[in-house]
């Protein structure tokens, strides 16, 4: 990030970044789009409040983290529950027929999904993401070993799902 | 396994110290069982990544914009609470602009051919202005001639929003299943047309929207939740 450029510029940049967490929190692209764009608006309208010097990317995931739980995660714990058994078919499907990266982000969107929230959004912010396991602690604002056994929890549970290859 | 989970993971994801990451290394060569392990959950990450990779890689869709209307308000609105409210060339452009029929009741000349209809000694929005209140989205603006700038609730909890099209711009706030019309300004002279949107709001929309207006606009998700409910 380059620290000469304007708010706006690097939020810019930032886009395809929250895109990606958008997609390993939401329950399908439509979703993750409206997340996204809400991410923005809620960063460009709190503008004053980021700090110039701090890293503007965890400043404006954990935006979209704070959103997600206010508005997304009633929605998707009812569909969790409500998850059809095509949908659970979809996750177990051979993954070696899915050679195409695009494809398997249908699956891995879908074993995301059932992932309960807390570990999902560990998973994704360490392991999709590749913050630091610090990192993530100050943007949940959990202590170190509360992250830990959520992201040992929420792996052996995505390979219980997505099985080996 | 004899390496605890945490301590097992935290080595696999290059989080360890080095003296601790060459404990549990020695660990993993010793053991079939957690090398196996160790490779299953590597292949496991690296098709979780590869696959929201993609989304990272691909374009960032034309709809992903802010309201730079909603955002230019709320700056606005807090440069004013701040006290820097009136500079003269905001004055200035005030009193260019010619308002041609405002508030609540109180017709004064319609255009004549516009998309607006008298009822009941009341302004409301018709055909091309209705539709475009009802159905737009300012985070998705269709191709008509109306662009949708604010969508916000005002003191009473009625939704409202405010509209530009190439001859003036205004307020139209929801009244029953109709939009009825809180106010609507030309564009100051030799500035309607297609550009005119460049210039930001009219500002005595602002100053209508300011005093109508509780609370901050509504974001893209508000917006879009509101229209579902029928602006109710």
């Amino acid at each position: 990030m380059d620290p000469s450029q304007s708010f706006e510029d690097q939020l810019g940049a930032l886009l395809p970044r929250l895109r990606r967490f958008a997609h390993t929190l939401s329950r399908d692209s439509a979703d993750a789009d409206d997340l996204t764009q809400a991410t923005v608006e809620r960063a460009l309208r709190s503008k004053a409040q980021w700090q110039p010097g701090t890293r503007l990317d965890s400043w404006a995931y954990r935006i979209m983290r704070n959103l997600w739980i206010d508005t997304a995660r009633s929605r998707s714990r009812k569909a969790r529950i409500e998850a059809t058994p095509e949908e659970a078919e979809l996750i177990g499907e051979d993954p070696r027929t899915a050679m195409d990266a695009a494809l398997d982000l249908k699956r891995m969107m879908a074993a995301m999904e059932r992932l309960p929230d807390e570990q999902r959004e560990v998973v994704a912010l360490i392991l999709v993401e590749g913050f630091g396991y610090r990192e993530v602690c100050e943007m949940l604002d959990l202590p170190m070993g509360t992250v830990s056994s959520r992201l040992v929890r929420g792996r052996n549970r995505l390979l219980a799902m997505v099985g080996e290859q | 396994m004899t390496v605890p989970d945490e301590k097992f993971f935290a080595w696999l994801d290059g989080e360890l110290s080095p003296d601790e990451a060459a404990l549990v290394e020695a660990e993993v060569a010793r053991s079939p069982e957690l090398a196996r392990t160790a490779e299953q959950h590597r292949a496991m990450q690296s098709r979780l990544k590869m696959a929201f990779d993609t989304v990272a890689e691909a374009p960032v869709p034309g709809r992903i914009r802010p309201n730079a209307n909603v955002v230019d308000f709320v700056a606005a609105k807090r440069a004013r609470a701040a006290g820097r409210w009136g500079s003269p060339a905001q004055w200035a452009a005030m009193a260019a602009t010619l308002a041609i029929g405002i508030f609540a009741g109180t017709l004064i000349v319609p255009r004549a051919s516009g998309p607006v209809e008298v009822q009941g000694g009341r302004l409301y929005a018709a055909a091309s202005l209705n539709r475009a209140l009802d159905s737009e989205l300012a985070s998705a603006p269709g191709t008509g001639p109306v662009r949708i700038g604010l969508t916000f609730r005002d003191q009473s909890g009625a939704v409202c929003r405010t509209f530009t099209d190439p001859q003036s711009s205004g307020l139209a706030c929801r009244n029953g299943s109709r939009w009825q019309l809180r106010g609507l300004f030309a564009a100051p002279e030799g500035q309607s047309g297609p550009y005119r949107m460049a210039g930001g709001m009219d500002p005595n929309l602002a100053a209508l929207v300011d005093s109508s207006i509780a609370g901050d606009p509504l974001d893209a998700a508000q917006e879009k939740a509101a229209k579902a409910k029928g602006w109710r």
